[in-house]
């Protein structure tokens, strides 16, 4: 018996390594082509990384960690090092729709840079209406040289919503007052893989939530095409660096789930990997802000905590060079990686159960109550009827069978 | 003299569903209510207690047991060789049987309507509603028992459902309407239970007692 165990091990290791040796193998071949294919660094990464203060040292330190993340054997190491060197010679076309610009602002402010940040400013972005120089028509002609420069080459990174009503006419943009439908488009038909950013680009976020007025949409519902979703509100850095790196490493975007966002990021949910989740399964739950269960650390599951229906990997990397993530400073979750959360996770401070229809109190419970005491009322009233009737008739009649 | 036949009516696997059934959704809606409103319980150290925990894997275990009880229900319903085909769920079809019935119900006639079938007409339309709502819940609970592993059975059956779950609005709206649906199972009781012993109470057929003993008493002209 254990002899067979082991014989399985030993070939489960063997066939294990097989996959392993063939996905270095991939991947080292496509690294090379990336190497002769890619327009060449204005800077390598390595003098960057000196001049912000990062040690190699780090450096080799975060590339373990993100192969981690990415759900890769440590002989992976050398080659999410080797990644991110080229990540700066990714082209980038990077386009806000209907959105607050929090995504971007989420991924280049931080007190003091790490290294996701840090590579995420090596990419070598050709249009970014937040952060480019130009504007007007020289804008638009950075873009439509990247388009002319990189057709089918560049990855197009989408932040916002499109607003699909009247048209598209609720979102007009540039020089030529073309409407982000049509920008999508162009754009989009020409890029190698379209990420989307964040909850608006990925689900269509607050401008899709009731009522809509301007019929907002995601991405990949507005166009019919398929999109890389890095959802949240606003999405960790971590994710999109992670997804970027994959694709410089094996050709191909990752495995997506069937809302089309990276598996490695959000198989798997808040409350699975959440550090508050043993005091869910002890029942110890905050009852209220700043009370004894709130200093304590315990479960935000009756504060709403939306954890058990959201799936993303906040807990894992956390925010902000890992220092923290919303549960952790003591809100529940939220739910903004999933699909029309506004609308679906609402009320955000208390639990689903206390979910309103119509407004005021009419929660299922209380709507379920009252349907009880109605059902209860016809009761009482239909056997109240039925004694009153028979006392009536003194001489039962037999109840006549038809049959 | 009255005189009467007994007559079987329901047999032994049909009660033990029945009342295994009844012990199953008052298991559920009691645990599922304390699951959407759990006590907090902050006495003693956290690794010492399991409450939640201990609970969900109840209602867990008592919904797969629904499922196995549906699954065995429906087997019969399609294959038994006693009275407990699918057929019964018809009886609303002879609509004017179904206005006799109302009209019986509502206290306007005193005409009884036929015994077609083992079900009377009203009867198998709240039936048919009772498998609809049992099989809705069922497929929620499912999805949501889905989410919290990584393999298995239930992960298995959770990819499975997974393009409900996301017609449904994601696993807020799964669970939602799981809880929507667990009052209609409380309504359903309500009327099951009034119902059952109204009909008790005018037929006299012993309808309280057929459902342990199996067996009704029909008079005899």
């Amino acid at each position: 018996m254990n002899r067979n165990f082991k014989k399985r091990d030993r070939e489960l290791e063997e066939r294990i390594a097989q996959d392993y040796q063939r996905m270095v193998k991939e991947c080292d071949l496509h690294l090379d082509k990336m190497d002769h294919e890619l327009p060449s660094l204005i800077e390598p990464l390595a003098e960057q990384l000196e001049s912000a203060g990062v040690s190699r040292r780090s450096f080799m330190k975060w590339s373990a960690v993100t192969t981690a993340a990415l759900m890769l054997p440590p002989v992976f190491k050398s080659r999410v090092a080797r990644a991110a060197e080229q990540f700066g010679r990714v082209p980038v076309v990077w386009l806000h729709f209907a959105e607050c610009t929090g995504c971007s602002e989420a991924f280049l402010r931080t007190s003091y840079p790490n290294v996701d940040d840090l590579i995420l400013e090596t990419l070598s972005i050709e249009y970014h209406e937040t952060l480019m120089a130009a504007a007007g028509y020289q804008a638009e002609e950075n873009l439509a040289r990247a388009l002319r420069d990189f057709p089918g080459k560049f990855i197009c990174v989408i932040e916002g919503a499109l607003p699909t009503g009247m048209d598209g006419k609720y979102l007009t943009l540039g020089a030529k007052g073309r409407t982000g439908m049509e920008v999508a488009r162009e754009v989009t038909s020409k890029a190698a893989a379209v990420i989307c950013i964040g909850s608006c680009s990925s689900f269509g976020n607050v401008q899709a939530a009731k009522p809509n007025p301007t019929d907002a949409k995601g991405i990949g519902d507005a166009l019919g095409i398929k999109t890389v979703n890095i959802s949240g509100c606003p999405p960790n850095p971590v994710n999109f660096v992670g997804t970027i790196l994959h694709y410089l490493m094996f050709g191909a975007m990752p495995p997506l789930d069937s809302l089309g966002r990276p598996i490695w990021a959000y198989g798997k949910r808040i409350h699975d990997y959440c550090e508050r989740r043993p005091h869910y399964d002890a029942g110890e739950y905050v009852e209220e802000w700043g009370d004894t269960g709130a200093k304590n650390g315990w479960c935000l599951y009756k504060m709403g905590c939306k954890g058990p229906y959201t799936y993303a990997n906040c807990a894992k990397v956390r925010f902000n060079d890992g220092i923290s993530w919303p549960i952790m400073a003591g809100h529940g979750c939220m739910g903004c990686t999933e699909p029309n959360f506004w609308d679906t996770m609402a009320p955000l401070e208390k639990p689903i159960a206390e979910k309103t229809f119509g407004g005021g109190e009419k929660t299922v419970d209380n709507i379920g109550k009252a349907l009880a005491g109605v059902t209860a009322a016809g009761i009482v009233a239909h056997g109240a009827v039925s004694y009153i009737k028979r006392q009536g008739q003194k001489d039962i009649p037999k109840p006549q069978d038809e049959g | 003299m009255l005189k009467f036949r007994m007559k079987k009516e329901w047999w032994l696997a049909i009660r033990l569903i029945h009342w295994s059934v009844v012990i199953t959704v008052f298991t559920l809606l009691i645990s599922g209510f304390y699951i959407a409103y759990p006590l907090s319980n902050g006495a003693g150290a956290t690794a010492d207690k399991f409450c939640m925990g201990n609970i969900r894997t109840l209602h867990t275990f008592f919904g797969v047991f629904l499922t196995f009880l549906m699954i065995w229900r429906a087997y019969l319903g399609l294959f038994a060789k006693f009275h407990a085909r699918w057929h019964d769920l018809l009886a609303w079809t002879n609509i004017h049987n179904l206005i006799t019935q109302i009209k019986f119900y509502l206290l306007v006639s005193e005409k009884k309507p036929k015994h077609e079938y083992q079900y009377g007409p009203l009867q198998s339309l709240a039936y048919s509603g009772l498998i609809l709502l049992q099989i809705a819940i069922i497929m929620t609970g499912l999805i949501m028992v889905g989410a919290n592993y990584h393999a298995g059975f239930s992960t298995g059956v959770g990819s499975l459902l997974k393009p409900i779950e996301i017609a449904m609005g994601g696993l807020a709206g799964v669970r939602l309407i799981h809880h929507i649906i667990a009052w209609g199972f409380i309504l359903f009781i309500m009327v099951h239970v009034y119902m059952a012993i109204w009909i008790d109470v005018v037929y006299k057929e012993g309808t309280i007692s057929s459902m342990v003993s199996g067996r009704v008493f029909r008079k005899v002209d």
